[in-house]
């Protein structure tokens, strides 16, 4: 089609359309916009306060906003190769925790640039990413998962160990990050805010677009039935190997951002506890639907955070009942129910809004 | 002639790699002195029967059910926390026996609940209702009368009462038996019959939900077999017995002596494990059967849930069994230099070579798991369940087109993995030590040992588990002796962290020469 041609009139019905289509994707990311100022409001402190990073309600809440943010990012890719893919790997948390390692050492201990950091962040993902599509041809299904398994508890171990412990701390962990003053998480809250927000949605759009791309449906299609692509002619490997690329790159960035953020980077984020994190966030929003992922890493957090609040020691028990039962009750997650659901829920509130207004509408 | 031409031909890459493996061990043990290879081939064993117990139970259930139960090892923890607790403090294992009887009670009726659930008939809303009002009403019940009874048990918080002191004295030999609880308030026959009550009411509720779901059958007559009556009337003489004696039971299980004590715990940690696995499968495990990628995820919530728990009860420090006396003797002759001198004087340690060997870790591990893999493949091959076994790892829908109830045969192997998981756990604890982060090692070793052998192959686990502590224990040898490497002046000392890497590596190399694994089916 020709650009040139389209009228002014008609790019703006599609404008509208498109805009009307997305119209919840918007709410949300006005919301997410607002969210600092709606939480100074509430709590009484001043915009200009707000803006000059004073501690309160809003700041902490931008925290809890940015934590979910980056959980939010490593699903989502997780979800990539899960959902989308149909690759079950166990070795996820190692894409996270090569980019939080890898940002935390070179900027602590050899004192690179940012940018430099974050070039080198994403060569070590795609590194990886071949790394783990070197044995995609030889297994398959489960096989597949326990290697990743093995590769990833390799580096679980490797960063514990003591011969690396100048670098990565042994089991305390890499402390103190040295974060750029431009993008320290300390004194310029909002920025860092705003960077993780605009990054989530940058990602989720490309996602989106590569789900939809030729490419990413190849990539459902393997999912569906690998064989039968392979029967189309279409080389599974490299289109594997593709999502398993960007997935590592997303996990990888997440993992940056997150040193970035907390100048603490722990183990546990190598270990296959933070593996097991992810594939629930991804269960709770709904497997391969995207927007499931980061409603399940909102979730995912916000329940932690609630339920160590109120439980203290006992949270991580009831998140373990909590996840068995979304397993057992909600099989296709939040968001895969609300898809399956949708129409059932939209002439319920036609009925509604018909009651209401006295106006029965016709079906 | 021909045939072993032939079979040398299709398993060409198999050969190649059993004998690259056979040069490594060969090369390894041409590294050290003879006394320092037997000890290190010996402890390797044990590391591969504690493997293999759980490996086994692993790939029979993923065999047979497609369901990759990775809470394997936290069932393993669990297994080494229950021995303990029968094997240190038999007053508590005494004491949990009646309400765990009186619960179970309830249960064996089922068929009279059936039956009373068919005939509740009326609206369909309260139908639907009741048993959810009962499950609240027996929660509320149950909460109440099981708080009530009198548990003698530890505390994780105080130090005088934590599992680790308990384990200490009992290390030196006096048990220390804290005075047993009494009814604070409110009489015993009270809270006996409240458990009792609150577990009819659950067994009540539940077969009312069953029944709800399978479309309400109104049933004409009561069919209770007489073994369901003979088992209720038996658990409740058990339960009430147990709580009628308790003292002189107590006094007399300890008076048993650590040995004796010692099997009691593992049997009640392997009939716990068989328990815990029919319960898990029939419960949790059954719904999802059509939904494979949920089973694992569920397995996995359950191994978080089961790590909290047991955190929650035994504390979250580690803590040692101590050894029974029959392998922890120290007598005039000890180490003993012959097998007649371990019997004689229970020595802990044999002689051999100039080099100590344990009895225990690595002479009686090693038998039980040789036992064990006798036994089970004895199961496999010469009964008829373990024929419907193997034909269902084969081709599960043809065992069900034949008529065979392949849902029961998958709780049997459900419940014999955990079993043999839980028991590993039991034989494990002495060796071990015991703590929430046991499980999580040797799950990670066992699945190695699987992916090596072969995910669904029986022997292919044994082979797996064998392979990984036959690594492991070299690893450790040469990482305290060094090894002469060709380009190095020193010689390159292994460290600790090369030790799980280093099978994870052997894992990967394997899997990516043999897909399959050792000795796993082609499909």
């Amino acid at each position: 089609m020709n650009q040139a041609s389209i009228s002014p009139s008609k790019f703006s019905s599609r404008f509208k359309s498109f805009f009307r289509g997305n119209l919840g994707g918007w709410i949300v990311i006005l919301a997410m916009v607002l969210l600092p100022f709606i939480t100074s409001l509430i709590s009484g402190q001043s915009i200009s306060n707000l803006l000059a990073n004073e501690s309160g309600m809003a700041k902490f809440v931008q925290g809890l906003a940015i934590e979910i943010f980056i959980l939010a990012l490593y699903a989502l890719s997780y979800d990539l190769i899960l959902g989308v893919t149909g690759l079950l790997s166990f070795g996820h948390a190692m894409f996270f925790a090569v980019g939080a390692y890898l940002t935390g050492i070179l900027l602590k201990s050899f004192g690179w640039s940012l940018w430099a950091t974050l070039g080198m962040v994403l060569v070590a993902a795609i590194i990886q990413a071949i790394l783990f599509a070197v044995v995609l041809p030889r297994v398959q299904g489960v096989t597949f998962a326990l290697v990743t398994l093995g590769i990833a508890s390799v580096f679980y171990i490797v960063i514990q160990s003591h011969e690396m412990s100048a670098y990565a701390g042994a089991d305390v962990g890499l402390q103190g990050v040295v974060a750029p003053e431009f993008i320290n998480a300390a004194d310029h809250r909002m920025r860092f805010y705003f960077v993780t927000l605009g990054l989530l949605i940058g990602m989720y759009l490309l996602y989106k677009r590569f789900v939809n791309s030729p490419t990413g449906r190849v990539c459902i299609a393997i999912r569906e039935n690998e064989k039968r692509a392979l029967m189309l002619g279409y080389n599974t490997f490299y289109f594997k190997l593709i999502a398993l690329t960007l997935a590592s790159i997303t996990a990888a960035l997440a993992g940056c951002l997150h040193a970035l953020f907390q100048p603490i980077v722990s183990p546990h984020t190598a270990s296959m506890g933070f593996t097991i994190a992810a594939l629930l966030m991804t269960l709770i929003g709904g497997v391969g639907t995207l927007s499931g992922a980061l409603v399940g890493a909102a979730i995912y957090r916000l329940l932690e955070y609630g339920l160590k609040n109120i439980f203290g020691e006992q949270a991580t028990f009831l998140l373990g009942v909590v996840y068995v039962l979304i397993v057992l009750f909600l099989p296709y997650g939040i968001i895969g129910t609300w898809k399956l659901r949708a129409l059932q829920i939209r002439s319920g509130w036609q009925r509604l809004i018909g009651l209401v207004t006295g106006k029965p509408k016709q079906a | 002639m021909t045939s072993f031409v032939l079979y040398l031909r299709k398993n060409r890459t198999l050969l190649i790699t059993a004998s690259v493996l056979l040069l490594l061990l060969l090369l390894a043990i041409q590294g050290m002195e003879t006394q320092d290879w037997v000890v290190t081939v010996l402890r390797s064993l044990s590391v591969a029967a504690v493997t293999f117990l759980v490996a086994s139970g692993f790939s029979l259930i993923f065999g047979l059910l497609d369901v990759l139960n990775l809470a394997q090892g936290t069932l393993f923890m669990i297994g080494a926390y229950v021995a303990w607790t029968v094997y240190i403090r038999p007053d508590t294992f005494i004491d949990i026996l009646t309400p765990f009887c009186f619960l179970i009670a309830g249960f064996t009726l089922l068929p009279l609940w059936d039956f009373l659930a068919s005939r509740l008939t009326g609206k369909k809303i309260l139908v639907r209702l009741w048993p959810w009002v009962g499950l609240l009403l027996a929660g509320f019940v149950l909460l109440f009368a099981l708080r009530a009874y009198p548990i003698t048990i530890w505390n994780p918080g105080v130090y005088s009462q934590s599992p680790g002191t308990y384990s200490l004295f009992a290390d030196t030999g006096t048990r220390l038996i804290p005075p047993a609880e009494t009814f604070g308030d409110g009489s015993a026959v009270l809270v006996l019959g409240g458990i009792l009550l609150g577990s009819f009411l659950l067994a009540f509720s539940l077969a009312g939900l069953q029944n709800n779901r399978n479309a309400a059958r109104v049933r004409k007559s009561l069919r209770l077999p007489w073994a369901y009556s003979v088992a209720f009337l038996a658990v409740f003489l058990v339960g009430l017995l147990v709580h009628l004696f308790n003292t002189p039971l107590t006094t007399a299980i300890v008076g048993l002596g650590s040995t004796w004590l010692f099997f009691i715990a593992i049997l009640v940690a392997l009939l716990t494990g068989v328990l815990l696995g029919s319960l898990i499968e029939s419960t949790l495990i059954r719904p999802l059967y059509s939904r494979p990628i949920y089973q694992l995820m569920i397995t996995l919530g359950l191994s978080a849930v089961g790590i909290e728990l047991v955190r929650a009860i035994w504390g979250r420090p580690e803590f040692t069994m101590p050894k029974p006396e029959i392998f922890n003797g120290a007598g005039v002759n000890c180490p003993a230099t012959t097998l007649a001198g371990v019997f004689q004087d229970h020595c802990s340690t044999i002689l051999f070579m100039d080099s100590r060997i344990r009895v225990y870790n690595e002479i009686f591990i090693p038998l039980v798991g040789l036992i064990v893999l006798i036994g089970i493949w004895l199961l496999l091959q010469r009964t008829r369940i373990g024929m419907i076994i193997r034909a269902g790892v084969q081709d599960r829908e043809m065992v069900e087109a034949l008529g065979i109830n392949v849902r029961r045969v998958f709780t049997f192997v459900f419940a014999l993995g955990v079993g043999m998981a839980t028991l590993g756990g039991a034989l494990a604890g002495p060796s071990m030590g015991i703590s929430t982060a046991m499980g999580e090692s040797l799950l990670l070793n066992a699945l190695i040992a699987l992916a090596i052998g072969g995910l669904t192959s029986f022997p292919g686990a044994a082979v797996g588990s064998l392979l990984v502590g036959l690594m492991q224990q070299f690893i450790i040898k040469y990482g305290q002796i060094g090894i002469q490497l060709p380009f190095l002046a020193e010689p390159f000392k292994p460290t600790p962290p090369l030790v799980p890497a280093s099978t994870v590596l052997l894992m990967v190399i394997i899997l990516l020469v043999m897909p399959r694994g050792l000795l796993g089916r082609k499909e």
